[in-house]
């Protein structure tokens, strides 16, 4: 094993391709495989996907274990540095990122080289590290796609066309316009949020984000600016809940309650509001999501690597891709609010069913998977926006939107603030 | 063995209660000192000379002391050390760090963020702590009289404390939000023409947190007061009532003095848990800390610099150093308070 091991997690960046384990063509031995917060819900499905794999490869013996939510990256952390991580592990877009850098996870790309037209291009690129080659170093699992929901009573009563959402962030203002002067305070178009807005709105309205070299942020254009315009604008006519500036948790509520037009942009969250407010859920109409110049949504899915040092590259490496080929997530699908980022999955005919098109949860699962076809990573949040780059951006946000500054000034101190930032994790790596 | 420990082995069974002569070679200088000094070195230096129990070690008392120790070092004094080490470093989550000298501090002193964040705290401070040493006094005397139902008026100002500073938060957000019971009420009755921004503005943001922190800490301190109302000779206020003085006259002279070191108690407790203030903040004026950041207080900013990967540990290490001297410095003028008062 490389000194990358023995250092923990504090060496060997860059050398991702060090020490990549060699397969024997022997699937056998005693794997671990850890998911985050399966359990109890999802017992039985996950119990029986690792029990058809053992009786596939009888020389297999899976051990699983599951981790609560709360805290699984300090875990998953904590595990690394002890040298104790899974051999097959579930990994979010930050663990990812975070033990892919530093050399922890194998290139299943070299493990599998014929795995990768399994899986939704997207998807299987979004595993790919910068400056690690062609390697890939997870296999994608399950994604939730983002699509647009809406209250179809008040879109009508504020005198829109339901048939006709917006597609473009500028055509989404001009709608909130239109709703604000139409409801005289009795509901509001969308949650002011910049942090969940952001940089996707930018992205959207074709506001470059970073330069090439990835080492400074750019935003700061006219788009930029206009953005805070309108969302200034918007926030004073009353467009947006005055609390959501700052604060996004109750959207499901507010929706729920008939006080918001543009509900959740996430499938999963149908499903609360199906649960809670059935009288919202019947008013509920589904489209894609507003995508502006880039055509197509970003592709966010859940992952599972394979820890780079294990003893059991083959029955590592084959479990992993057992779990995530295409009956197993379609399997999974069927039992909660999630999608395959396998493309055969994605396929299923149940991904096409639109049943009679009124169902909003039957609709959102239909758009949202032929979305996920066309998902690219550059609608993605870049890994340099990390939490504190995304912070400083939204309090000048705030602050340009409830004009204690000008919107001008907003985007250009908020830039300011993120190359800051960047130029600091920059200088620590 | 010399013969002095044989006597000593032997004399709890011929006279037990009859004081023994210190082991030490020296006479003692008088019978009383000897009699004062004796049993300490015996039990601390010799076996027990109670045949029924185990022989004990000087160490024995330590050996009980151990338990605690550990943990305290564990949790509170590894901690703190380590906090100091992180401070000098530009250490992240997974990164040790290189050793950075004190340039975090510099940074710190440098930092806008940094002094808008220690205004808001010592603001909290000088606004929470006052209220927080005199309302709770003047509800602990009207609570403390003896008539029927006053447990249930005790009771109702101690649920607050009881309650999650999460769930006092949330229901304090649905009282003060724009659509809330506040501005929902005032706007019925034609006081105001908009919302008031209780929320969604900086200032009344920290106005906000402050009431609620006061709400939550009126019963809390309540509590103290009553036990110190409580240890008040009655005869002092029949004596001042003899001499004609009013219920006000009788509050400054006799209760006032009587509880003054219990203020000075509160005030030092209540202004340490207002420097250390972040749950009002954060459930009422969202992760931002308000619109822009404006009401962020420094144990917000020290996990606003510190979260996600991406956080700066050593940065965030070296601001909790900074808001620790400033809190010993707060604790110390209460002490320093408390010591004039007793001269």
């Amino acid at each position: 094993m490389s000194v990358t091991a023995a250092c923990g997690v504090g060496g060997a960046e860059g050398s991702a391709a060090e020490g990549q384990p060699k397969r024997t063509g022997k699937v056998s031995g005693q794997i671990t495989f850890r998911t985050l917060q399966l359990k109890p819900n999802f017992t039985a499905y996950v119990q029986g996907v690792i029990d058809a794999f053992e009786k596939k490869y009888p020389d297999v013996k899976v051990t699983w274990e599951d981790v609560p939510g709360d805290g699984y990256n300090e875990k998953l952390v904590a595990d690394a540095q002890a040298g104790g991580l899974p051999d097959v592990v579930n990994l979010n877009t930050d663990s990812f990122q975070l033990l892919g850098d530093r050399g922890m996870l194998a290139d299943v790309a070299e493990l599998d080289p014929k795995v990768a037209k399994e899986y939704v291009p997207g998807a299987w690129d979004q595993y790919k590290l910068p400056g690690k080659r062609d390697g890939v170093y997870a296999y994608p699992w399950y994604v939730t796609p983002e699509i647009l929901t809406y209250n179809k009573e008040l879109f009508a009563d504020a005198g829109l066309d339901v048939n006709k959402p917006p597609t473009s962030v500028e055509q989404f203002f001009d709608y909130a316009e239109r709703i604000a002067g139409a409801s005289g305070g009795r509901y509001t178009a969308f949650m002011a949020d910049p942090k969940g807005r952001l940089p996707g709105d930018w992205q959207k309205m074709g506001v470059p984000i970073l330069n090439k070299e990835k080492n400074a942020f750019v935003f700061d254009t006219p788009k930029a600016v206009e953005w805070v315009q309108r969302m200034k604008k918007l926030y004073a006519m009353g467009a947006m809940p005055k609390e959501s500036l700052t604060k996004a948790d109750d959207l499901a509520q507010l929706y729920g309650a008939g006080k918001l037009v543009f509900g959740p942009g996430s499938p999963g969250i149908l499903k609360d509001v199906k649960r809670n407010s059935p009288a919202a859920y019947g008013k509920t109409q589904v489209a894609k999501a507003v995508t502006g110049k880039l055509g197509h949504i970003g592709i966010y899915t859940q992952s599972l690597g394979v820890r780079k040092d294990t003893k059991h590259p083959d029955a590592a490496a084959e479990f992993a891709k057992w779990v995530t080929n295409g009956p197993n997530q379609v399997a999974f699908s069927k039992q909660v609010t999630i999608y395959p980022s396998n493309a055969k999955g994605l396929a299923d005919p149940y991904f096409a069913d639109q049943g009679d098109g009124k169902d909003p949860e039957t609709m959102a699962r239909t758009v949202g998977a032929e979305e996920l076809k066309s998902a690219q990573l550059d609608a993605n949040t870049p890994v340099e926006w990390t939490t504190q780059v995304g912070d400083a951006v939204v309090r000048e946000m705030q602050k340009g939107i409830r004009g204690e500054e000008d919107a001008t000034a907003a985007v250009k101190n908020a830039q300011e603030a993120a190359n800051k930032i960047l130029a600091q994790q920059k200088k620590r790596q | 063995m010399d013969d002095t420990v044989r006597r000593r082995e032997e004399a709890p069974i011929a006279a037990p209660h009859v004081p023994e002569p210190a082991p030490s070679p020296v006479p003692a200088p008088s019978p009383a000192p000897a009699a004062l000094t004796a049993p300490a070195p015996r039990r601390a230096k010799s076996p027990d000379t109670d045949p029924g129990l185990p022989h004990r070690r000087w160490w024995t008392p330590y050996l009980f002391l151990l338990p605690g120790l550990v943990m305290v070092v564990l949790f509170s004094l590894w901690p703190f050390v380590n906090t100091v080490i992180l401070s000098l470093t530009d250490a992240q989550i997974l990164k040790g760090g290189r050793f950075v000298g004190l340039e975090n501090y510099g940074r710190a002193l440098g930092d806008p963020d940094f002094w808008t964040a220690t205004v808001n705290s010592v603001v909290y401070l000088a606004v929470v702590v006052p209220c927080l040493v005199l309302l709770p006094l003047a509800l602990a005397v009207l609570v403390q009289r003896k008539i029927p139902g006053i447990g249930f008026f005790r009771s109702a100002f101690y649920t607050p404390v009881i309650a999650s500073a999460v769930v006092v938060g949330l229901i304090w957000q649905w009282v003060l939000r724009s659509d809330g019971l506040v501005n929902t009420v005032f706007e019925k009755l034609h006081l105001i023409s908009g919302p008031v921004p209780f929320l969604t503005d900086s200032t009344m943001l920290l106005v906000s947190a402050m009431i609620v922190t006061i709400w939550k800490g009126l019963g809390y301190y309540m509590v103290f007061y009553l036990a110190a109302l409580g240890n008040v000779p009655t005869s002092l206020y029949e004596a001042a009532a003899l001499d004609g003085a009013g219920a006000v006259r009788r509050f400054l002279s006799i209760t006032i003095p009587s509880v003054k070191p219990m203020m000075l108690l509160v005030g030092t407790l209540s202004a340490i848990s207002a420097l250390r203030v972040f749950t009002e903040i954060y459930i009422l004026g969202g992760e931002s800390g308000g619109p822009g950041g404006g009401a962020r207080t420094l144990p917000f900013l020290i996990r606003q610099v510190g979260l996600g990967f991406a956080g700066e540990t050593g940065y965030a290490a070296a601001i909790s150093i900074l808001l620790f001297l400033l809190t010993l410095v707060f604790s110390l003028l209460g002490h320093r308070l408390s010591k004039g008062d007793e001269r």
